[in-house]
């Protein structure tokens, strides 16, 4: 991660002196996830200055939710049954990542730079934290990782999904289900032409629960026996209250 | 209308999870079952994570022993000597249950052991109701009064050390077995999500020999503390319980309890208690089902641990 951000530095400090020809926004400035909070759709946008290099080939907007380590078990057949068998602890990787761009990205981005931006989750790398796994088994449960946070949602691609328009404004649209991780986002606009970076940005997005739900999920780790007894006290209370109300009629 | 549950970090229909609460509240009402052997696999069906699961059903179980314990209380149907000794079995077998889940969710096993005791249970069960009921329609059908069966003799057991009174159930025991009945009952609770009624009833009949009368009255009494250290246990060791969930099936699950009790008190129930069998059968069915074909994705995946930026 942090050869990705040296690398874009030293992009921009080989390219000749120039303005960045990228200016961009987000429709939120932070995430808030309450009660009935059940997704919604981001609105990433900006400017495209072609004045130094003509129009640009096309956009990419990256979407990284905060890193996660994640077990991956396997199930294998055993005494006639499925039952979790193999276990890769691996990370870190992120916990959601949308990669949307205007044009697929091997029409924009030569495949090896691609692998030095870390852009595509095809080009994701973790480490096994613990353990021993050889090569096809880690690359098996990568890609296990992968599908599973599509299938939930938390991943996805569109090379079609952000919108040119007059060759000097874009704009893209990322969903975000409900199930997303809390954490701290960071979104990465990349600006490309003739496969080089000629813009890029970069900013942060925070995701926090809020209200009613952020109060239960601080107090279920860190009042945890208050909790508990709360949770106790309630059902008591009601339990008795409906007996009550009940009996009355 | 959806809500979000902070602790199982998924969005949920109200209505379906009230209504869910309202349905087998409704058939526990009817029939004098818990229902939580039935509403925890139904919260994992609907995609709830298992331990989540458990832990919110057993709160919530709190709140339907609470209500139903009241009637038995004014009735002076608990035999509350007899209920003590039952939970200081169950708190210790809770406590014991919640570490064995801890020590399997650590390993990734926690689902399979979940599965598993509920095929077991489930299938025991749903065999036990169906073939009941059954002889119950035949014997209607032929007119025959249905006979209770003669509890076997188990005298040797209740005749161990440390023999105390228990006037309500006019008994002089040992309170070795109620002890350790209660223990495993406490086991199969923390793991199960479950306030283990289905069990705990036939072992006060057939090896405890309580009269009948004071039965249910002294296991929902015991089934109420038993349930809350199971809450707490989990709510401590594992931060799985979900109050926003719990207090949603309990507001279906006390309503519909009533409602099933007012319905239960006017119907033959043979026939919808063979009904139930059946459902109680299917359940167990299907997680038989998913334990031995071959699961579409063979991979799952489970946070290790939470770390900081995405850098």
């Amino acid at each position: 991660m942090l050869s990705r951000a040296l690398f874009i530095v030293a992009l921009f400090a080989w390219l000749p002196a120039q303005a960045n020809v990228l200016v961009t926004d987000l429709s939120k400035d932070q995430i808030s996830i309450r009660g009935d909070f059940t997704g919604e759709t981001l609105l990433l946008f900006g400017a495209i200055d072609p004045g130094p290099h003509g129009p640009v080939d096309g956009v990419v907007v990256v979407l990284r939710g905060p890193g996660e380590n994640v077990v991956l078990r396997e199930k294998r057949k055993k005494m006639g049954i499925w039952i979790n068998q193999a276990a890769y602890p691996m990370g870190p990787l992120p916990g959601f990542l949308a990669t949307v761009s205007s044009a697929p990205l091997s029409a924009l981005i030569p495949d090896d730079k691609r692998r030095a931006l870390g852009i595509g989750t095809d080009k994701l790398e973790a480490f096994l934290l613990d353990g021993e796994a050889s090569d096809t088994e880690q690359k098996a449960a990568l890609e296990a990782f992968v599908r599973l946070k599509h299938a939930d949602r938390l991943y996805a691609e569109n090379p079609q999904a952000v919108e040119i328009i007059d060759e000097r404004l874009f704009r893209a649209e990322i969903s975000l289900p409900a199930g997303m991780p809390v954490g701290r986002y960071v979104t990465d606009f990349y600006a490309f032409k003739n496969g080089r970076v000629v813009g890029y940005r970069t900013g942060e997005l925070p995701v926090d629960i809020v209200g009613a739900g952020h109060i239960l999920g601080e107090a279920a780790h860190k009042q945890s026996l208050l909790y508990g007894l709360s949770g106790v006290a309630l059902a008591v209370f009601m339990g008795w209250g409906v007996a009550v109300i009940f009996r009355r009629r | 209308m959806q809500i979000y549950l902070p602790i199982a970090e998924m969005s949920a229909n109200i209505m379906t999870l009230i209504g869910m609460g309202g349905l087998v509240g409704f058939m526990s009402g009817m029939f004098g079952v818990g229902g939580g052997f039935l509403m925890t696999p139904l919260l994992i069906f609907i995609g709830v994570p298992p331990a989540v699961a458990v832990a919110s059903e057993a709160n919530q179980i709190v709140a339907s022993s609470v209500s139903g314990g009241l009637a038995y209380w004014q009735r002076r149907a608990i035999d509350v000597p007899m209920g003590l000794i039952l939970m200081s079995g169950g708190v210790v077998g809770s406590y014991s249950g919640v570490q064995i889940f801890k020590a399997l969710r650590a390993q990734g096993q926690v689902d399979l052991l979940i599965s598993v005791s509920y095929v077991l249970f489930l299938s025991v069960i749903g065999t036990l109701m169906l073939r009941e009921s059954i002889q119950a329609l035949n014997a209607r059908r032929l007119g025959n009064p249905v006979r209770a069966r003669r509890p076997g003799q188990h005298s040797w057991i209740l005749g161990l050390p440390f023999r105390m009174r228990f006037r309500r159930s006019k008994l002089y025991i040992s309170v070795i077995p109620p002890v350790i009945i209660g223990f495993f009952v406490g086991v199969m609770s923390a793991i199960m999500g479950v306030g283990g009624g289905f069990i705990m009833v036939p072992a006060m009949i057939y090896i405890l020999r309580m009269p009948t009368n004071v039965v249910i009255g002294t296991s929902l009494f015991q089934i109420i503390f038993v349930t809350a250290s199971v809450t707490v246990f989990h709510a401590v060791e594992n931060q799985t319980l979900d109050i926003v969930l719990a207090a949603l099936l309990m507001v279906g699950g006390v309503i519909g309890a009533q409602i099933g009790a007012f319905v239960g008190q006017r119907l033959q129930g043979e026939q919808l208690r063979a009904l139930l069998a059946l459902i109680v059968l299917a359940v167990g069915a299907r997680l038989l089902f998913d334990l031995l074909v071959e699961p579409e994705e063979l991979y799952s995946m489970t946070p290790l641990t939470a770390i900081g930026g995405p850098e």
